[in-house]
């Protein structure tokens, strides 16, 4: 049996220019992953302070033996943001699709397609691979019952599940960010760069529910699905992504090298993920066909 | 809440409205909706496995309450003092005339929730498809009493004449204008 | 040409309801989880959808039927059947979402006209024309995100119908990509065709006032005499960065009736009135109102006050234009 890939996916938060370029120094140095996803999902307006930074960091990361992916714009609606989704295809290496916008222009090559287009079907999944999609990230609030029949229906697909981080649960027209400091999106002073992990939003009694990013709503919880070797065998899922936060990646990806090779139990990779500096309790609902917001249980 | 809505009965027509001594409407009501069930039964289909909810309905208003099960031809419907009120799946309270005019469809039911109204504890599913099933029916009140034909015209054109006059009396909303 | 009203109707009644008080059109869906209103006691059976279509055709307005979901892993046969019931009733169009069941009404029905669903969110010249080049759509519901000078911009770059809403509950999030619901209760718009399921709604009184939870979450508390909104997740009051507020958004419904002349201009083909959850009292009462809208612009004549019409059936009592005037966001 081949070895579970495991992907970092795109950093989902506004991050600096700096930040960016020593966090990935590091990735390529030392993280356990062999595929990493570069480019700006989230927001348009993010996307100039970013654009001149991916050909190094492309080079960085493939020097280090990295397979890299650009992962286009999930909600683009401007003709800026459309030119950069079919620029960003066109650049050579293998693109993953957020939204239907890219499908054009990547038809008939390798593709991947990222969770947030709607496959919830071996249906979809036939559709886009017959187009040309080689690998498929799962939207997160797909059931597992529902994982396991669409990878069994479609072998030569590699599908993908978030694994790690904070749930990307929504995009919106609207900007959260800029409504809670009471901007306009459109003069917004990126004060999501303030949040590197998202602001969390709490409910009226207190309990620890969402966290804003821009025009995203993301869960308070960090996921943290653990299978086994095994289990991930029957479900026919091939890789995991890891999503980026400020807690150290590098450590998160070695847990999960660890579990995915049979080192570490889940218990064990649990108890350790829980000892790092995370943003929210661990959740696992998605994938245990509960609601997405329900804790793991550790035993 | 619901206490200080405009639309509330005048305390005569409050004291006119409450029977004396014990409360003869729930076999009444048992019987009139099991008939109605016989003749649009489809309108029992719509609720599903709701039908064997039991739903407490209070008109703030008046001190009784009806605790209704939509079972079809196996509905049952009791009419209570509200001291001897009894747990049910869920509880709706309301005006009376708020809660009539969600039967026959001249109130909106969310316009009325939004403007506070109308309060609901427990199984909001069950009110939800009660309600979606009553709207369905194009209840009339003859279709409360069992009347049909002719008869049936006549209690339709009273009831609601009357209802619209009360309306009117106790401004109640009519089309749901805000409170 | 004049504007297509498109109205809803979650029940026969309310079919009969919209289409005598003036629909060109009405939307409707069957009762089970192949249509984005799966509320209980909602919704068609097979006979009652050829029943409406009768209806509808007799009074010369159309019926458009919503499989707008996505088809179950493993269990496509509900989303096959309600395709087959809709043309069978002699629906005028479909309105889809799912790339798998365009695909499967594409190959199997192709005398069906297809309409996209706004919860496909397509939002691009790109993606409507992979829409209309690979399955034949017709008309894309335009995702309530858009701008009305966006929409003009886009309907000048495709050459499919566009349709716009223009009254009702209003979502903040892009539909068809928002999992809040699911986060929440397990139960999400793309899973089962409903949002914050009422199932999992409770109200509890305290001393703070009545307070609404979402299987545990604490989503709005409002005080006595306080207007209520629907207990909709992203509709609820949160604390962020040391602020409670209405965070997602207040709760007020749209209303872009003073825009109708300016949806006209934008090439827009038709407009829709959200809401196959209310009764026939409000879609009685809010497709006259707008059906007398349309009409006037059309005549060339000025705007009807609308929003001081339908003013106490809305959510919070208050409106908005919403996405369609740019400060929105």
């Amino acid at each position: 049996m081949t070895q579970t890939g495991l992907t970092l996916g795109p950093v989902l938060f506004n991050w600096s220019p700096d930040r960016l370029r020593d966090f990935y120094a590091r990735i390529a140095d030392e993280a356990d992953v062999d595929r990493v996803h570069l480019g700006e999902v989230v927001c348009g307006k993010r996307q100039p302070f970013t654009d001149g930074l991916w050909p190094e960091l492309i080079e960085r990361l493939q020097a280090a033996g990295k397979e890299v992916v650009l992962s286009t714009l999930a909600l683009p609606y401007n003709p800026r943001e459309r030119a950069s989704v079919v620029d960003f295809c066109k650049v050579g290496e293998l693109a993953e699709i957020n939204d239907l916008t890219a499908l054009p222009t990547v038809a008939g090559k390798p593709f991947l397609v990222g969770p947030f287009v709607n496959v919830y079907n071996e249906g979809a999944a036939r559709f886009l691979a017959g187009r040309g999609a080689t690998g498929i990230c799962l939207p997160v609030e797909l059931p597992i019952a529902s994982v396991a029949i669409i990878a069994g229906a479609l072998p030569d697909v590699e599908f993908e599940l978030f694994a790690f981080g904070r749930l990307p649960l929504a995009l919106s027209g609207r900007c959260y960010h800029a409504r809670l400091h009471g901007l306009h999106k459109d003069g917004c002073q990126f004060v999501c760069d303030r949040d590197p992990d998202g602001l969390p939003v709490d409910t009226l009694d207190g309990q620890q529910f969402l966290a804003i990013n821009g025009i995203q709503t993301l869960s308070n919880g960090v996921e943290a699905f653990c299978p086994t070797p095994e289990e991930l065998g029957r479900l026919g899922v091939r890789r995991l992504r890891l999503s980026p936060h400020t807690v150290d990646m590098v450590a998160v990806s070695r847990l999960y090298r660890a579990l995915l090779d049979g080192k570490a139990s889940r218990g064990e990779t649990l108890a350790a993920l829980k000892g790092l500096n995370l943003p929210g309790e661990l959740v696992d609902g998605f994938t245990r066909g509960q609601p997405g917001s329900a804790r793991v249980e550790m035993a | 809440m619901a206490e200080h809505f405009r639309g509330e009965l005048p305390r005569l027509l409050r004291i006119l409205a409450a029977p004396a001594g014990f409360l003869p409407l729930g076999p009444a009501l048992t019987l009139a909706v099991r008939r109605f069930a016989r003749r649009k039964p489809t309108v029992f289909d719509r609720l599903g496995e709701y039908g064997k909810c039991s739903f407490l309905i209070e008109p703030s208003d008046l001190d009784f309450s009806f605790l209704m099960v939509p079972d079809g031809v196996r509905s049952e419907v009791k009419c209570m003092r509200r001291r001897a009120t009894q747990p049910a799946d869920v509880t709706v309270r309301a005006p009376l005339l708020v809660l009539l005019g969600l039967l026959d469809g001249t109130l909106d039911g969310d316009a009325m929730f939004f403007n506070r109204a109308i309060s609901v504890s427990g199984r909001t599913d069950a009110l939800v498809a009660l309600r979606n099933a009553i709207e369905d029916a194009e209840l009339t009140p003859a279709d409360f009493v069992g009347a049909t034909g002719g008869l049936g015209k006549l209690v339709d054109r009273s009831v609601i004449g009357g209802l619209g006059l009360a309306r009117r009396f106790t401004g109640s909303p009519i089309h749901g204008e805000p409170s | 040409m004049s504007l297509e009203l498109v109205c809803p109707a979650g029940t026969p009644s309310a079919l009969r309801a919209a289409v005598e008080a003036g629909a060109h059109s009405v939307y409707c869906g069957f009762r089970d989880e192949t249509n984005a209103r799966n509320f209980p006691g909602l919704n068609f059976s097979p006979d009652e959808m050829i029943e409406g279509v009768r209806f509808a055709h007799a009074h010369g307005a159309k019926v458009l039927v919503a499989i707008n979901t996505f088809a179950k892993a493993g269990s496509m046969e509900a989303w096959k059947a309600a395709l087959a019931n809709a043309e069978k009733a002699g629906a005028d169009a479909v309105i889809l979402a799912d790339l798998a069941v365009l695909d499967h009404a594409a190959t199997h029905h192709p005398n069906l006209r297809l309409h996209l669903s706004v919860q496909a969110a397509a939002a691009t010249p790109e993606a409507i024309a992979f829409y209309a080049d690979t399955f034949g759509v017709k008309r894309v519901v335009m995702p309530r995100v858009l701008s009305v000078e966006e929409i003009a911009k886009l309907n000048a770059a495709i050459n499919v119908e566009t349709e716009a809403f223009v009254f009702g509950g209003l979502c903040p999030m892009t539909e068809g990509r928002c999992s809040l619901s699911s986060y929440a209760t397990g139960k999400s718009p793309n899973l089962t065709g409903v949002c914050s399921p009422p199932e999992h709604v409770a109200y509890s009184e305290d001393r703070n006032g009545t307070a609404t939870r979402l299987n545990g979450f604490t989503i709005d508390r409002f005080g006595a005499g306080e207007q209520a909104g629907y207990p909709t997740l992203c509709k609820g009051r949160f604390v962020a960065g040391g602020k409670t507020s209405y965070l997602f958004e207040d709760p007020v419904s749209l209303n872009a009736a003073s825009l109708i002349a300016a949806f006209a201009k934008a090439g827009i083909t038709a407009l829709k009135i959200e809401g196959r959850q209310r009764g026939k009292g409000y879609v009685t009462e809010v497709v006259r109102t707008f059906r007398a809208a349309v009409d006037a612009i059309d005549a060339g004549g000025t705007e009807v006050e609308v929003g001081r019409l339908l003013a106490g059936l809305v959510e919070g009592g208050r409106q908005t234009s919403g996405a369609y005037k740019k400060t929105w966001r």
